[in-house]
């Protein structure tokens, strides 16, 4: 009889159901979570250390280095766990910047309209217009190349998404009755944007960003391939395709190695954040004017 | 690298003074104020360094000289002046001289070009076409196999980046086959593994533009009309849905040509393509500043040329953002 009443209202939306898809990303985002939390913690774990006498060993040769070592002799493992700690890091970083930057902006710019949203609107309109990672190639290479330089580029200028669709919720959330009746009995607009804004914008931004993830994972991942980013002997996922690129016709799985270790990650993101885009699809997200 | 550029589309209402203009003049401005943008990002890029003089004398070479090569570059002059300048050389079409090739930057720029359009061109086209044909077979046969087997594949592709799916690609038709050349551009076969790599990103975001808009109309009411009145599944999809499916297809490519284009940077070095990604990326290691600005401001001039041309297009075809 339960099992009857279960399999009727499995099909609503309002019930919460893992889709497949959903649950491969989740395994495939923690296996790559769990190899960068739980490598460090071996023994044997040294990103770092040269030994030229065992160099270019393949996968499984060896029980000291599992996966092989690099044409320095750098244990293979060791070296994407760091890279997938590094790359992870900085993605993470970046995200929330722009997450906070963008929807700081779109709320200010929803809720107070005027020639501030006028201003953001010609913004975002001249940064969705321009060559967008082409500018960054240019910027992280003629600035000194690093990690922080990459976090602070990406994390200032990816955010247009974010400052749109939270200046249209806003937009909306002000006329609301909730919003106007405290703002008519002389309530403060701090206290306002507090309560009333932000609590029902943040679900939008998380939204975004877990989309986000990916996409920025893939770029920080190109700059670092181009050489901008990370510098070494830190490895990054990019930095270590690169270096093995040279060696794809002896040893194909330095490169490939940590190509597939990004594979799981940025799949897995993928994947999961299609769980909550489908969940709010039709709700007030397409409102917000995201497609 | 192309799917990195999937943002949310332009849309929304704008409350600005400008609504009042009319809309290609205000598409112009934007267009004008895009470029003024990009030529600001690089005049302050190339000033952020510091001043060229020491950059390209050797070591052992004295203030004087330095100096000297800074005046003859026109670096001595106030910065405003400088500034100025360079948008005057914006409208002339002078970028000065690169400072390693002692050549005009522009005409460096220029002889790159082609190979760059090369490869876009292709993998637009051959990416659109596969798409537009893998979503019509979707719509005819009603498969959902084909269908997963699309998005699963999609997803895959999305979820690596050009370098590395173009690093698979050589593995596998230059390692182990041998069948086809991994660097240049010496002949129709290296154009092979290079349009490959980007014409798989297009074809997944197109096949998913497209699927989900013929989808879309599937359900809706003239479709159900004209079939039930005895029109053939394919002589509906073919007059009616198709052509309502192009215009979010022609959005979209407008759009997404600044990532064509980032991502034809990324691939040109892995192939060592010798296009204007490879010049730029060169260019900007070697602190070569009029090249980056030239071909910033000529990369830039092309996207805002071409995107302005699809909205004012778009909005022509479409009534709907006709009366808004």
């Amino acid at each position: 009889m339960t099992a009857q009443l279960a399999a009727v209202a499995a099909p609503t939306p309002r019930r919460w159901r893992p889709r497949p898809g959903a649950v491969v990303g989740a395994v495939m985002l923690g296996a790559v979570l769990l190899l960068t939390a739980v490598v460090p913690l071996l023994p044997a774990f040294d990103p770092m250390g040269q030994d030229l006498r065992a160099a270019l060993l393949p996968p499984f040769a060896d029980p000291a280095h599992p996966l092989g070592t690099d044409a320095l002799g750098r244990d293979l493992l060791s070296r994407i766990a760091l890279a997938s700690a590094v790359t992870l890091g900085m993605t993470l970083l970046i995200v929330i910047m722009n997450a906070v930057i963008g929807s700081t902006i779109g709320i200010l710019a929803g809720y107070f309209g005027g020639r501030l949203e006028a201003l953001i609107t010609l913004l975002s309109n001249v940064t969705l217009a321009m060559p967008v990672v082409l500018l960054l190639i240019a910027i992280c290479a003629v600035l000194r190349p690093s990690a922080g330089l990459t976090i602070l580029v990406l994390g200032c200028t990816w955010w247009v998404g974010y400052a749109r669709v939270t200046r249209n919720v806003a937009a909306s959330l002000r006329r609301q009755d909730f919003v106007v009746s405290p703002l008519t009995q002389g309530g403060d607009t701090f206290w306002v944007l507090t309560r009333h804004i932000v609590p029902n914008i943040w679900p939008h931004t998380l939204i975004i960003a877990a989309t986000d993830i990916a996409t920025i994972v893939l770029i920080t991942s190109s700059l670092e391939y181009l050489g901008l980013g990370v510098q070494p002997p830190v490895p990054s996922w990019g930095s270590m395709i690169f270096d093995g690129q040279r060696h794809l016709g002896g040893d194909p799985w330095l490169a490939l190695l940590p190509g597939i270790v990004m594979l799981l990650a940025v799949g897995g993101a993928q994947f999961l954040s299609q769980q909550f885009t489908a969940e709010t699809r039709g709700g007030l997200l397409r409102k917000g004017g995201m497609r | 690298m192309t799917s990195v550029l999937h943002r949310p589309e332009r849309g929304g209402p704008s409350h600005s003074v400008a609504d009042v203009l009319p809309f290609i003049a205000r598409r112009l401005a934007l267009a004008v104020a895009t470029v003024l943008a990009v030529v600001t990002i690089a005049f302050v890029l190339g000033r952020a360094t510091g001043e060229p003089g020491a950059l390209l004398l050797p070591d052992n070479a004295t203030q004087a000289e330095v100096d000297a090569l800074n005046a003859a570059l026109g670096f001595d002059r106030p910065i405003i002046v400088q500034y100025l300048d360079t948008l005057v050389g914006l409208v002339t079409g002078d970028f000065g001289d690169s400072y390693r090739l002692r050549e005009s930057a522009l005409g460096l720029v220029l002889e790159r070009v082609p190979a760059t359009l090369e490869l876009a061109f292709w993998a637009f086209a051959i990416g659109l076409v596969l798409a537009v044909a893998a979503a019509l077979a979707i719509q005819l046969t009603g498969s959902r196999v084909l269908r997963a087997v699309a998005g699963w594949a999609g997803a895959v592709r999305q979820s690596v980046p050009d370098f590395f799916f173009a690093l698979l690609l050589v593995l596998v038709f230059s390692v182990l086959l041998g069948a086809l050349p991994s660097l240049g551009r010496t002949s129709y076969a290296s154009l092979v593994l290079p349009v490959l790599t980007l014409a798989t990103g297009q074809f997944v975001m197109y096949l998913r533009l497209l699927d989900a808009s013929l989808s879309e109309q599937a359900g809706q009411d003239f479709v159900r009309t004209a079939i039930a009145q005895g029109q053939r599944r394919s002589t509906v999809l073919f007059t009616r849905m198709l052509p309502n499916a192009a215009l979010p297809v022609l959005g979209m490519a407008g759009l997404n040509l600044g990532g064509l284009l980032g991502g034809t940077v990324v691939v040109e070095v892995v192939f060592a393509w010798p296009g204007l990604g490879q010049l730029l990326t060169t260019a900007v290691s070697q602190r070569d500043f009029p090249i980056v600005q030239a071909g910033l401001v000529f990369v830039a001039l092309a996207f805002v040329i071409v995107n302005t041309a699809v909205d004012v297009l778009v909005r022509r075809i479409d009534t709907r953002t006709a009366a808004a």
